[in-house]
């Protein structure tokens, strides 16, 4: 029998051809150099064999990035898993492990037991004991991992581009959990390992909480609903009001209220675990900075921007003066409304995986709170943007921005329950806010043109009005 | 001894009073037995005085509502609620009763009930209706001899004090009327404690001949072949000082004690608690789980309408979703009665809570839905008359854990008359036709005890069962079938209930599972339920049923089988699916 690492070199070119297709793949657009499997571990002997993969992918990058793969070796592959082939090998088909539930039961499996295979430790969190039998499925439309679902019960979150070093997301998971917050799912395991000698995350198991919608989907239900009102009472006779959002039928701000609750406690929750300092000697310097070095790399590709640049260097560098402390702590990095989920008995927080766009130290780097509170301010102008804006008797703009500004002082005056207000910080959430727009202009301008009006009235409007 | 007719009309050799016995009446035959019947009915709540009047007296009777049972029949109808029909000078809607074994007249007559539930039960009917154990009216020959003579038979039938001071910790419910739970009694000279209003005395049930009276009530109707109480405001019958006096555990000991008269001598009949109170706190009543519960066999769910209303007007399953994930699992024998309107409407009293301020919060801050809070409204107003939402209400209610009760009229999407006030405005005439009175009475119109819906939209003469029945796409044809179809499916009625994982927060899916046993073939229903007005996708995990064949249960069709993904499925505004899951070996085409 071929070994493992034998098996995945053997079909590195098939792997190349495939991985374009992967949801998860980062290197989507540029040419595969040459694909080097770094590790890769014998799961499972018998017929189906299940092999665990690391794979280095060269596209010219440095360092060049590392995923993981699960591969299936079968002498037949049912029709079913047809989707799931990924070359032929040795009389044998080899295929996405991840769609097998045969397959996918030996990681709980191996979990559930507690066993170390060649390096790989597979491990559950202190106190936890889980149900081997349960089958799992794939969840569909995920973007940069796989995550599984044991039986409605579990879910696995399997990393797929491999940082080195251990997983902020499991980090501050556990941290949270040893804390007793409410606001998160449970961990309940993990699959952790070394690649050439670096710690590394491979998965995070944790409690499927059933039944969740995210904070987008719900958002942008009751932006919907306010619109269609809008555009309802428009044949009415009489004078044109403006719809309020508060006597909309969809109206939001009590959720939104409930998840700035939510999102403070986890604040509070994570300083409680893993602490918090005051910003050192020269911080608020090096923050104005990085926020200028972003402006200037995005300024040199959309020219639309030149028009705020000069309020925006204004606004950032009034964080160099800033009195008074300024704390920071870990924080989730990349909050909006996809990372929060809406559960039967509350808000819950996910994928804290810090920001997508640092390396490691910066994912793990202790930032003010009022990052994450920027981050879901934006998101809030977003839902309210994403449907195209009809141009009627009213201008549902300004019915948007309505829902905006209740959605945002709900979320502050939730967060205010528990921690002190936002708003009167208002310079450094404001240059937060402004920061992550400057983001978003340089991102919608490569992905999606059509949406850059967003971030850009966004920077208008922000840069407009007092603080 | 002679008969009496009414309690008081003689007085024993021991002064007690001399009360109509159950055997001076012809007793209905009882109906079927089939002891977990509430499990799987469709309740109706009907007033007696709004039904229909037979004698042409402008006032709906029981013989009236007798006379239209064969339109009940034909509804779907397992049991029928009726609000107090008891002697009552009727300061509280009946609800302050003067003589628990004797009609109200203008209803009719004890020998009138006891036709009504034999003619009810021919048809398969039930009968339940309310009875009040905590108090009774001030009229009542009882608190009129304990005020005559405090050493008498009745003198401990209340609770007397010389202070007022007693019971600090309860708090007084009605709030706008009364200024204190106890009122003097210059007659006796001593202050009596009540609950509710001042002209509803409390009774003692200290007094262990309290107790015994009130069985002996409960055995008075049960031997003329009731088939059950819904006991209003359980939770007061005891007090003790240095608590609030509600839910104490001497108030279930006595609920006990009912239950076990019901089922020693009358299996069948059931016990229906009224405590307006959270889901985790009402399970109480529904006592020991051990042994199936020992209590009352139902209670009312009274979080879970609201939250519908909700629901639909933030186009999010999540208030109908949360409520029932807090709702606690209930004893085997027992059941929820849930309902969309009845004669009593949503008050905050329950939701103050501290824990529990989600609807305070929401109701209060939205000026539409703090407007339903207090004034009695009918399900098509509330609606706007909206076909789509009423059938997705109606779809709601019939398929949600517990038992139906639908409210009279609301089955033909009758209007209600807000210039009445709020207790009128919903319990005006039953609208039978498009004739004089609304086909109710055919009496002086002006005589009628309240005026028939005369608006435009809501008018007898646009909405009336006999036009109703005639179109096949009516209102009420369409309630019909569906109450049809639910009676055919025992996991509407018997089944488990758990969500299904949705992605979609507009999107309400639950899944109903009854395992079967010796008499009934197991049962899945799966309900999918869109709470917004726009189409919507839903992409539900089904794939534990995978090979599974879903059939709509309203016309048959049968969907593609479920596979190991998601299971797509699109719906219209406001649109709902129950579909059976068919398993595979029978879910092929024959």
């Amino acid at each position: 029998m071929i070994s493992a690492i034998d098996l995945v070199a053997e079909i590195a070119g098939a792997l190349a051809a495939i991985l374009p297709e992967q949801r998860w793949f980062a290197g989507k657009g540029r040419p595969i150099r040459a694909l080097t499997p770094l590790r890769a571990t014998e799961l499972r002997r018998d017929e189906p064999r299940l092999i665990h993969a690391v794979i280095e992918v060269d596209q010219g990058g440095q360092p060049p990035d590392r995923y993981q793969v699960l591969l299936g070796v079968r002498s037949e592959l049912p029709d079913n898993l047809g989707h799931a082939w990924v070359a032929a090998c040795a009389d044998h088909a080899v295929y996405q492990a991840v769609h097998d539930p045969e397959l996918t039961a030996v990681l709980l499996e191996l979990m559930a037991q507690g066993t170390d295979v060649d390096g790989l430790r597979f491990t559950t969190e202190p106190g936890v004991t889980l149900d081997p039998e349960l089958r799992s499925r794939p969840v569909g439309a995920e973007q940069s991992n796989t995550s599984l679902v044991y039986g409605q019960t579990y879910i696995l979150k399997l990393f797929r581009r491999l940082a080195a070093g251990p997983s902020p997301d499991l980090e501050l998971h556990r941290a949270l959990a040893s804390v007793g917050c409410k606001h998160i799912a449970t961990p309940l395991g993990s699959i952790e390992g070394e690649v050439s000698s670096t710690p590394v995350t491979f998965g995070m198991l944790t409690e499927y909480l059933r039944s969740t919608a995210d904070g987008w989907a719900m958002a942008t239900a009751s932006v919907r609903d306010l619109l269609a009102q809008d555009l309802l009472t428009e044949g009415r006779v009489g004078p044109a009001e403006q719809v309020d959002p508060a006597d909309a039928g969809g109206d939001f701000a009590s959720e939104a209220q409930r998840l700035g609750h939510a999102v403070a406690c986890v604040h509070a929750d994570l300083a409680t675990a893993l602490g918090s300092i005051p910003a050192p000697d020269g911080y608020l310097d090096r923050l104005a900075g990085s926020m200028h070095r972003r402006l200037d790399r995005v300024l040199s590709r959309v020219p639309q921007l030149g028009a705020h640049a000069e309020a925006l260097r204004d606004a950032f560098d009034a964080v160099r003066d800033l009195a008074g402390p300024v704390l920071l702590q870990r924080v989730h990095g990349d909050l909006h409304l996809g990372q929060v989920l809406r559960s039967v008995s509350g808000w819950v927080l996910i994928d804290f995986e810090g920001e997508p766009m640092a390396g490691l130290p910066g994912r793990s780097a202790p930032a003010s709170p009022l990052r994450d509170v920027a981050g879901m301010l934006r998101s809030f102008d977003y839902a309210a943007h994403h449907l195209p804006l009809g141009e009627g008797e009213h201008d549902q703009h300004a019915v948007a921005l309505a829902w905006v500004t209740r959605n945002q002082n709900a979320f502050c005056d939730g967060y205010a329950q528990v921690a002190s207000d936002p708003r009167p910080q208002g310079i450094l959430l404001r240059a937060f806010e402004l920061d992550k727009a400057v983001y978003e202009v340089g991102y919608e301008d490569s992905n999606r043109p059509h949406w850059l009006p967003i971030p850009l009235a966004a920077i208008e409007r922000l840069t407009t009005t007092r603080v | 001894m002679d008969p009496v007719q009414h309690t008081g009309d003689a007085v024993l050799p021991d002064g007690t009073l001399a009360e109509p016995q159950a055997e001076d009446f012809r007793h209905a035959k009882a109906a079927p037995i089939d002891p977990y019947w509430y499990k799987h009915a469709v309740f109706y709540e009907v007033l007696v005085r709004a039904f229909y009047d037979h004698d042409g007296n402008g006032t709906g009777d029981l013989i009236g509502l007798t006379q239209k049972l064969d339109y009940l029949e034909w509804l779907g109808i397992d049991c029928l609620w009726l609000p107090p029909f008891y002697a009552s000078p009727l300061r509280d809607g009946g609800y302050d009763i003067s003589d628990f074994r004797s009609v109200l007249p203008e209803f009719g007559t004890v020998e009138d009930f006891v036709v009504l539930l034999d003619e009810a039960h021919k048809r398969g009917i039930r009968v339940i209706t309310d009875l009040v154990m905590n108090h009774t009216s001030d009229q009542h020959p009882w608190f009129q001899e304990s005020r005559r003579d405090r050493d008498g038979p009745y003198g401990d039938f209340y609770v007397w004090s010389d202070k007022d001071t007693g019971y600090a910790d309860a708090r007084i419910i009605f709030v706008d009327t009364e200024t204190s739970n106890w009122t003097y009694d210059p007659m006796r000279g001593q202050f009596y404690w009540h609950r509710f209003f001042s002209h509803q005395p409390d009774l003692n049930y200290e007094n262990p001949a309290v107790g015994e009276a009130m069985l002996d009530v409960l055995r008075f109707w049960l031997d003329l072949g009731i088939d059950g109480f819904r006991l209003d405001a359980v939770p007061y019958l005891f007090e003790e000082e240095g608590t609030n006096c509600e839910n104490l555990p001497r108030t279930h000991e006595f609920i006990k004690r009912c239950r076990k008269v019901v089922d020693q001598a009358y299996p069948g009949r059931v016990l229906l608690a009224e405590a307006n109170q959270w889901p985790a706190d009402v399970v109480a009543y529904f006592g020991d789980p051990a042994v199936g519960g020992d209590e009352c066999h139902m209670a009312f769910h009274f979080p879970l309408m609201p939250r519908i209303f909700m629901a639909v007007r933030r186009e999010s399953r999540f208030p109908i979703s949360e409520i029932l994930a807090q709702t606690p699992p209930i004893p085997s024998g027992a059941q929820w009665g849930i309902f969309l309107r009845n004669h009593d409407e949503l008050t905050l009293e329950m939701v103050t809570d501290e824990e529990r301020d989600y609807m305070y919060q929401e109701y209060v801050s939205d000026p539409r839905m703090r407007a339903n809070i207090g004034i009695r409204r009918r399900l098509a107003p509330l609606l706007d008359n909206d076909r789509n939402q009423l059938e997705l209400f109606t779809a709601l209610l019939l398929s949600l854990p517990g038992s139906p009760v639908l409210y009279y009229g609301d089955e033909i999407g009758m209007g209600d008359n807000i210039w009445l006030g709020d207790r009128d405005g919903v319990r005006t005439p039953m609208q039978w036709t498009p004739d004089r009175n609304a086909g109710f009475s055919t009496c002086d119109p002006g005589r009628l005890y309240l005026p028939v819906i005369m608006d435009s939209v809501y008018g007898y003469q646009a909405v009336n069962v006999e036009a109703q029945m005639r179109s096949p796409q009516s209102l009420l044809n369409w309630s019909r079938r569906m109450i049809h179809v639910r009676r055919e499916h025992p996991a509407f009625g018997l089944g488990d209930f758990a969500e299904l994982d949705s992605s979609n927060p507009s999107v309400l899916a639950y899944r109903r599972h009854y395992a079967g046993d010796q008499h009934t073939e197991k049962d899945l229903v799966i309900c999918v339920n869109n709470m917004s007005r726009f189409p919507q996708p839903v992409e539900l995990d089904l794939s534990e049923h995978a090979g599974h064949v879903p059939v709509e249960l309203t016309g048959g069709v049968r969907f593609p089988p479920v596979g190991e993904l998601p299971y797509l499925l699109t719906l219209p505004g406001h649109g709902f699916y129950w579909f059976q899951l068919v398993p595979p070996e029978t879910g092929r085409d024959p």
